[in-house]
């Protein structure tokens, strides 16, 4: 254990400096929601804010969204090597949402903002927002990309200056505002970003102030020691050795069958390492995850299993980490492989671990849930040009050890909220929401059930409506844990009149006035066996309907 | 006479001010599972004769409680037809990211109790589909039928808040054919978008509203007849009072309402010495309460939440952290020293107690560093064991390299951190500069903490009261009746509108005044207004305060001013000069001054600070320090010293002076040579 001398910061200053940090980082996540002109990031909070020290590890990061804030540091890196930070001034940024360059899938757009001191760098304020719509085939989402480019503008890290490039109508800003379809909405979003990252620079510069500067990198720099001994401890407690878990997609959208994501967990000391050998090949359509995606989704497996609650996610927990996965895979692909729908192969790289995982230490894990992300879009081109709607869709949590999993909830690695029934009735006049409820008895049976799915129907109110969306599941149910059920699996179909359409799980089609689009996502698997369930659980769910 | 009397979880604090001026202060133990009784022994114990009371008003934690506990009524809950799960699916978020067990808030209704209504209004107030009377009542009395513990019907459908008709057309359907249920409808608790917050909104309302009528109900009855003719009101959570029987129509605004009464009177005792801008900060045994206010009014919040749920109503903006006296102080398994958010609580409390406890607490580390007297303590009430504390504290000490007594004074710096960093978030974060404020301290262990939180704030000047440890209390007697309205109405600023504008404001302010007026209170109405505004496209609003202005007064460009410096203010940032602009919603604030105002005075004595003790404080130690009671007016306290005054001790740190003022408020300045710039 560590004496109170954090080289020569106090014990005193070293708790209030990190506890001011994680602050600033939370205050950023907030400014930018509530700033923000999209529903995606300022009803649905898609985005994320963490401060860097100068070598750009994450020091302290909003609780936001899980995937984006694995690999903060990972995503910086190339932006580093681009321009060194040395050669940075007042008012740079850094820019980047390239997959093939550390960064995750276009929408997720990364801007770093250095935090200078009297003339010193001392870190950098970071922000990553879902962007509505950056361009490409398709408004919002292009289900049928067959390569990156179809996805959207990409944003090669970079260093840019605010008021050259970008503010009045900077070079940089028409450049992005020409080829994006809800420029308003996206160009404040990205004002928002910058807006949250100068928060982030005053925060630390106040703190500067108050402490010194020295005191304040001193104590960056501990706090990644801190979080990394806390991870070691955490990792010392769980029994040596190799554990194996592997889940599978349903197929590619285009008739490829099950692909499989294998993982391969040893624990030695207070080591872990996870290697994806086995996984399937990179395949042609947009489920692809990028290397910076695949190692988030696996950082957060492990934080959320195997740490206390209070343990602050930073890039000293990476250091106990380590996370390969063959190039050309499904989970660390080729250029040009298109990336937009990465959340379906990461979430069963979460479900694979969890699995590994639970060999080691059953009791601090969960069934495998609905764990996917149903990217719902629905697009329409009126006369005063594209008003894109996008939600982000969970479902069943898998159950515990010790608790039903939770009904209707956004999936373990994203974090976004609805969208007010009433605030789409005000941004939306083309569609209108006619239900929003569980459904009942989706959840696994077993000692404690799954999470329920939901369903939502939409009546279209307008001719020239695209309906766009990904999602999994569809065919191949999440399996039970200890001798629980499998959760109920997902559904979409329209209702065009008399005749129902089923869908696909991978889809991009017209509507028509007066269809009705059901969307169902599905539940969470069960957790032991079900003639373990005690009475009183399965008495309340009958009687309120829940099964 | 005039009496307030406030029920909190442990004690019931009673202050009476005579006609006389004579202020007369009492404290009984509270009785949980019957407030009212603990609050007339509080009344019987002052030797107070009811009848020839002209003013009681009354705060209690009933209905926070109800909500707590789960011991409100049954709710049947109305919804539109497809929205039946709204309240358990709520917003699809979690609050604990990583949290694989995670749980959600538990509504307060069951999912059995929810009926839809067959109905539809979009959200330009249109009807798509016409609501179905019939329908709605056949399926509420298929419920009523099967089960017949129903107490309250909640009623919320989608888009009210623009057009409230089919809410109120089932209101008065339910109340005409089942008139033994209370009714609350949405649109009368919180014209606002977002149904998840409405809909929780409506349902906790109707959840508590029949538990407060039953209470206040029997209390009042009581209290009549024991000869009370007098006025009786009831403490909200906006810092204002109603009239008992204003409660009848807004239950939910009694939630909060203690925390919200010590506001007021921090903030009345802190204008008689003529600080309008203050930080309140209550620091209890498990908790601290912050709150900012200016120029003499609390800032106030358009929505809380209670155990997870959201509530939009407007209450005093308090942020809570978890650090009090009781507040465990530990080292995580990264060896970073902690304290809280656990708290040792009642029981067994801080081990210093000699009640068992065996973890470490802030009351234990003052103890041993010796800001807290082991013979004095709350006036030497309680026998406090050192040698205990003491032992509590070494194995930190131990593990951080410190001495016992290095330890504790670092422990309670970190719990002053954790204060700092509550004040910022309504402060900084808000965009105000602390510096433009004086630190008020109250509850037991406050003073103790104030000066040193005020320095890391850059604030140079600390507030105490006299009598703190009832300053709720007090805080009733002192406030107005208060009553909000708010109506969501979505218009651009632009100068074409501002007939509509004016118009809107005006005619929310009337609703405001004219409520007061129904509940019998004449008077001058005091009116405050504001607006809820954003750049369009924007989801979120900033309040801008309007002040007193009258409507003629706000011209588009004058409110376009006030909304461009409030953004900047808390966003640090403007959008190009001429973006639009617009208001979503209108709110005024109607108050009533309750008569004359109380003052809240102490009887000190003493002239000369005669005894000395030794302390440790902040790494340095202080040997002789001066100690004493408080002080009488004008009497000089140069720190380091400490000042003991009965519910609290005061810690004058070093680099602190100050005197007892003619409003009989301790005010500490840090010396000039020490203060920020």
């Amino acid at each position: 254990m560590p004496d109170t001398a954090f080289n020569n910061v106090s014990a005193v200053d070293q708790a209030i400096i990190t506890q001011a940090l994680i602050a600033a980082a939370h205050e950023m996540g907030m400014k930018l929601i509530r700033s923000a002109h999209s529903t995606i990031v300022r009803e649905a909070e898609d985005c994320s804010s963490a401060i860097l020290d100068a070598h750009g590890k994450v020091v302290a990061q909003s609780e936001l969204i899980p995937l984006q804030l694995g690999s903060i540091a990972h995503t910086f890196g190339p932006c580093a090597k681009i321009t060194p930070p040395a050669d940075l001034k007042e008012g740079d940024f850094y820019i980047t949402n390239d997959p093939y360059n550390g960064g995750q899938h276009l929408p997720d757009v990364f801007l770093f903002s250095p935090i200078f001191v009297e003339g010193r760098l001392i870190g950098f304020s970071a922000t990553v927002a879902h962007h509505i719509d950056l361009g490409g085939g398709a408004p919002g989402l292009n289900p049928d990309a067959t390569d990156v480019h179809q996805e959207g503008i990409i944003f090669p890290p970079s260093r840019w200056n605010l008021d050259r490039d970008w503010r009045n109508d900077g070079a940089l800003q028409r450049l992005v505002r020409a080829n994006i379809r809800m420029p308003d909405h996206t160009i404040g979003d990205f004002e928002a970003q910058f807006a949250a990252n100068q928060i982030g620079i005053e925060r630390v510069r106040d703190l500067c102030a108050r402490h010194g500067a020295a005191r304040v990198e001193t104590a960056m720099t501990e706090m990644l020691d801190y979080a990394e001994r806390r991870m070691r401890a955490a990792l010392q407690a769980v029994p040596d050795g190799t554990y194996y878990g592997e889940d599978f997609l349903d197929d590619d959208g285009r008739g490829s069958g099950p692909l499989k994501i294998a993982a391969k967990v040893t624990v030695s000391g207070s080591d872990i390492a996870v290697d994806f050998a086995g996984s399937s090949d990179q395949v042609k359509v947009n489920i692809n995850s990028p290397f910076a995606s695949t190692v988030g989704a696996a950082l957060s497996v492990i934080k959320s299993a195997l740490t206390s609650a209070d343990l602050p996610f930073n890039t000293g927990c990476a250091r106990a980490v380590t996370i390969s996965a063959p190039h050309g895979s499904i989970l660390n692909p080729i250029y040009p492989a298109p990336v937009r729908a990465r959340l379906l192969p990461t979430y069963r790289v979460f479900n694979a671990v969890m699995k590994a995982l639970a060999q080691a230490v059953p009791e601090r894990v969960i069934a495998t849930g609905y764990d996917t992300t149903y990217a719902c879009c629905l697009s329409h081109l009126g006369p005063r040009g594209y008003n894109i709607y996008l939600e982000i869709f969970g479902g069943g949590y898998g159950a515990g050890p010790d608790n039903d999993g939770c009904d209707a909830v956004d999936s373990p690695l994203s974090n976004c909220g609805n969208i007010p029934i009433e605030a789409q009735d005000m941004a939306y006049p083309f569609f209108r929401v006619r239900d929003y409820s569980l459904i009942a008895g989706s959840g696994g049976d077993g000692r404690h059930r799954g999470g329920l799915g939901f369903q939502r129907v939409y009546e279209i109110a307008s001719d020239d409506v695209t309906f766009a969306a990904y999602g999994d599941r569809f065919e191949i149910a999440p399996e039970g844990l200890f001798g629980g059920s499998p959760g109920q699996k997902a559904a979409v179909w329209v209702q065009r009149g008399d005749t129902r359409i089923d869908l696909p799980s991978k889809i991009s089609m017209p509507l028509e006035k007066g269809d009705l689009l059901f969307v169902q996502t599905g539940g969470g698997a069960g957790y032991g066996v079900e003639t373990d369930r005690a009475e009183a659980d399965r008495a309340r769910d009958r009687i309120d309907g829940f099964v | 006479m005039r009496v307030g009397v406030e029920v909190g979880g442990t004690f019931t604090d009673l202050v009476a001010i005579g006609d006389d001026g004579r202020l007369l202060v009492t404290k009984v133990p509270s009785t949980p599972a019957r407030p009212d009784e603990g609050a007339l022994n509080a009344i019987d114990s002052a030797g107070i004769d009811l009848a020839r009371v002209d003013d009681l008003v009354h705060g209690s934690t009933v209905a926070t409680n109800a909500i707590l506990e789960r011991k409100g009524a049954r709710v049947l809950m109305v919804v539109t037809e497809g929205t039946r799960d709204i309240l358990f699916i709520q917003r699809h978020n979690r609050r604990q990211i990583y949290d694989l067990f995670y749980r959600k808030p538990e509504p307060v209704v069951r999912r059995r109790d929810v009926v839809e209504a067959p109905e539809r209004i979009d959200a330009t107030g249109a009807v798509v589909d016409a609501l179905d009377v019939e329908t709605t009542l056949t399926r509420i009395a298929e419920r009523l039928d099967a089960e017949d513990d129903y107490g309250a019907v909640a009623i919320c459908l989608l888009n009210a808040y623009v057009e409230p008709a089919h809410e109120q057309a089932v209101a008065d359907a339910v109340r005409k054919r089942f008139q033994n249920l209370k009714v609350t409808v949405s649109s009368d608790v919180c014209r606002e978008f977002r149904e998840y917050e409405r809909a929780s909104t409506t349902a906790l309302a109707a959840y508590v509203q029949p538990v407060i009528d039953a209470y206040l109900g029997r209390f009042g009855a009581e209290l009549t007849r024991r000869g009370h003719t007098g006025r009786f009101s009831v403490m909200q959570s906006n810092g204002g009072r109603l009239p008992a029987a204003g409660m009848a129509r807004s239950a939910i605004t009694a939630l909060f309402s203690g925390p919200a009464a010590g506001v007021v009177g921090a903030t009345r005792q802190a204008v008689r010495s003529g600080f309008g801008n203050i930080i309140t900060f209550d620091m209890g045994g498990t908790s601290t309460d912050v709150c900012l206010v200016q120029d003499g009014q609390p800032d106030l919040s358009a929505a809380t939440e209670i155990d997870g749920l959201p509530v939009k109503t407007p209450v005093i903006d308090i942020a809570t952290v978890g650090a009090g006296g009781g507040s465990l102080v530990w080292i995580d398994d990264g060896g970073l020293l902690r304290v809280g958010p656990e708290s040792a609580g009642a029981d067994p409390g801080p081990a210093c107690y000699g009640r068992g406890g065996q973890r470490p607490t802030i009351t234990d580390c003052h103890l041993v560093r010796g800001t807290i007297r082991a013979e004095t303590f709350l006036g030497g009430s309680m026998q406090l064991d050192r040698a205990a504390a003491k032992a509590v504290i070494a194995p930190v000490a131990d593990q951080l390299g410190l001495s016992p007594v290095e330890a504790a004074d670092a422990a309670i710096r970190v719990a002053e951190a954790n204060i700092v960093r509550a004040i910022q978030r309504i402060s900084t974060e808000r965009g105000h500069d602390p510096r433009d404020f004086a630190l008020l301290p109250f509850g037991g262990a406050g003073p103790m903490l104030a000066c040193r939180v005020a320095e890391d704030l850059g604030i140079n000047t600390v507030l105490v009261p006299p009598a703190a440890g009832v300053l709720s209390a007090y805080g009733l007697l002192a406030s107005d009746f208060v009553h909000f309205e708010s109506r969501t109405h979505q218009v651009r600023l632009e100068d074409g509108n501002a007939a509509e504008i004016r118009g809107v404001i005006a005619e929310v302010g009337a609703a405001a005044a004219a409520h007061l007026r129904d509940l019998g209170l004449d008077g001058d109405v005091g009116l405050k207004l504001g607006l809820d505004m954003r750049y369009v496209g924007q989801a979120f609003e900033i309040p801008v305060d309007l002040g007193d202005r009258a409507p003629a007064d706000l011209a588009p460009a004058t409110i376009r001013d006030l909304f461009e410096a409030a953004h900047h203010r808390v966003f640090e940032f403007d959008k190009a000069g001429g973006s639009a602009i617009e208001i979503v919603a209108f709110r005024a604030g109607a108050s009533v001054p309750p008569g004359v105002q109380p003052d809240l005075s102490g009887d000190a004595a003493v002239t000369e600070i005669a005894d000395h003790t030794d302390f440790h404080e902040h790494g340095a130690q202080h040997t002789g320090a001066p100690c004493t009671t408080r002080p009488g007016q004008g009497v000089p306290v140069t720190g380091p010293a400490l000042v003991e005054d009965g519910t609290s001790t005061i810690l004058v740190a070093d680099g602190w002076r100050g005197a007892v003022d003619a409003a009989h408020n301790l005010i500490l300045r840090r010396d000039e040579e020490k203060q920020n710039a």
